[in-house]
């Protein structure tokens, strides 16, 4: 199986509720005694992709294995997304649409 | 009184209160501005911080404590305290061994300087015997790569104390006021709890197995009453310089007293105080020179966990204990106390040490990334993780003090007021 790097989106009660009702509840994982989180999978293409547009975030190669420090309007988008489409492979339009649109993305609603 | 630090040596105490006194003493005197660095060394020097240093280090005591870890005189000393200045300004400021300089501070006064010695020392040694690598992508290498030309040595006095801003204020104290306060909390053996975090449940429970450990053979049957503990946990913040990413001094200092303003540990064997330093990520001869910052405070023991004050992978995850359990015991002056990580176990249904927990393979791991990862997301993690109001003080700071953010941002660095100033004379 090919090597992902993920994105962790810490989901609180009523992000959890809203994940149930879009069918997604049972992808949540459970860590740190009953933390809810919500594991988006990158390729290494995508996990370049997202470390470029977001100088600010990086990969935790020596401890998580994942993409860490990407701001919460960053992983509030992501989470939207998800919702909205019902599924986590949506990274490729995920960047596609921060590259296109630029900051103007964080404001638009996902169609 | 006179009070013992580090050594075994007199406490250094070398700050003039008069304020006529001191403005009688900088008449005359050329003044100097000193970076941050070089002032919050002199307050760490001035006040008992860096006792026995009465000043910035000569080369003699460079030299001892790069090849030997010690001072000239035989005392245990790990880092190099410095003095750096470039010829330019030595040519400027015309200075010369055996005068006396004001140094200032955002151009008010701080310390006057007895300039005993100029002298240069190679960086790439100290770099590779402190450090242990002359890599500049280690952080206390890239310090030591940019000292500026020269170095100065010579005995350090303010000229009148530091100004501490809030929220700091309550938990500044000098190594005597540490002292005092233990006195008066009856506290017989206190262990030092050093940390650049804010706190998760695994830290609480590292904290709670240190005090048992240092509290030892001592009775128990006092501490049955509120007011009567005779044993403390000092948690000891390191506030200096910071980096984009880091906790912002003031979330971490506030949340660590919150545990015990919100009774997870009793008021009379928990407190917050803080050191300025900035962090060196030297491992294992940081570790030492925490465990001397803490001798002159007063404190008996000190606990080391794994991977103590390192960065990236320069140490060994247990190189800090190794290197304190070969010091004799007669030069270290404070009892280490080493402890192993405590994890969540979802079989056991709490946090429990590494070292006792027979499901060793269903333990969740406190990782400080994601910790980190939750707190940016502003989501609450459970109270077995993180206690509910230490988050609500840590997103409270950041309101109040971060720009929105308990992480250190652009906009902290440029804009946060300094933690301490200096004020006209």
């Amino acid at each position: 199986m090919a090597e992902t790097f993920p994105i962790n989106i810490w989901i609180n009660e009523e992000r959890f509720k809203a994940l149930q009702e879009a069918g997604l509840g049972g992808l949540l994982k459970e860590e740190l005694a009953g933390m809810k989180v919500l594991i988006v999978p990158c390729n290494e293409a995508q996990r370049d992709k997202v470390l470029k547009l977001f100088p600010m975030a990086k990969y935790d190669a020596a401890t998580t294995k994942s993409i860490e420090l990407l701001p919460k309007y960053v992983k509030d988008k992501l989470y939207e997304m998800a919702v909205k489409r019902k599924t986590l492979n949506m990274m490729d339009e995920f960047v596609a649409g921060f590259a296109k649109a630029g900051d103007a993305f964080w404001n638009q609603d996902i169609a | 009184m006179e009070l013992i630090g580090h050594g075994g040596k007199p406490l250094v105490e070398r700050v003039i209160t008069d304020k006529a006194e001191a403005k009688n003493k900088i008449k005359g005197l050329k003044a100097i501005p000193a970076s941050r660095q070089m002032a919050t060394e002199s307050i760490g020097i001035a006040l008992g911080f860096f006792s026995p240093l009465q000043g910035f280090m000569k080369r003699a005591d460079v030299d001892a404590v790069v090849q030997k870890m010690e001072l000239a005189d035989g005392t245990l000393w790990s880092i190099p305290i410095v003095y750096d200045i470039s010829d330019k300004e030595i040519h400027d400021y015309g200075i010369k061994a055996g005068m006396s300089v004001l140094l200032t501070r955002n151009g008010n006064p701080m310390a006057i300087f007895e300039i005993e010695e100029i002298f240069t020392y190679p960086k790439e040694e100290i770099a590779f015997k402190v450090y242990g690598t002359k890599e500049e992508k280690h952080p206390g290498v890239a310090r030591t790569y940019a000292y500026k030309d020269k170095f100065l040595g010579g005995k350090i006095t303010l000229v009148q104390s530091p100004k501490v801003r809030e929220p700091y204020t309550p938990y500044f104290l000098t190594p005597r006021q540490h002292r005092e306060k233990f006195k008066n909390l009856h506290w017989q053996r206190i262990v030092a709890h050093q940390t650049r975090n804010v706190p998760h449940s695994g830290h609480e429970w590292l904290m709670k197995h240190a005090f048992i450990a240092a509290h030892g053979e001592l009775p128990v049957e006092s501490m049955e009453v509120m007011g009567k503990a005779i044993s403390g946990v000092l948690v000891n913040c390191i506030v200096g310089e910071k980096r984009a990413g880091d906790y912002i001094d003031e979330a971490i200092v506030l949340s660590q007293d919150g545990l015990k303003k919100y009774g997870y540990f009793r008021e009379d064997i928990h407190m917050t105080t803080m050191t300025f330093w900035d962090m060196r990520y030297a491992g294992p001869k940081e570790a030492v020179h925490h465990s001397i910052i803490r001798a002159n405070l007063g404190l008996t023991h000190h606990m080391f966990g794994r991977d103590h004050a390192g960065v990236g992978t320069y140490y060994d995850s247990y190189e800090a204990h190794r290197l304190l359990m070969s010091i004799p015991k007669e030069k270290l002056f404070i009892t280490p106390i080493f402890v192993l990580e405590w994890a969540y176990c979802p079989h056991c249904g709490e946090v429990t040490c590494i070292g006792l927990c027979g499901h060793w393979n269903e333990l969740q791991k406190f990782s400080g990334t994601k910790i980190r990862s939750i707190l940016m997301d502003e989501v609450k993690p459970t109270r077995m993780i993180f206690r509910p109001e230490v988050f609500d003080i840590v997103m409270d700071a950041a309101k109040k003090y971060g720009f929105g953010s308990p992480f250190v941002t652009p906009e902290y660095l440029a804009e946060a007021a300094p933690a301490f100033s200096f004020e006209p004379l």
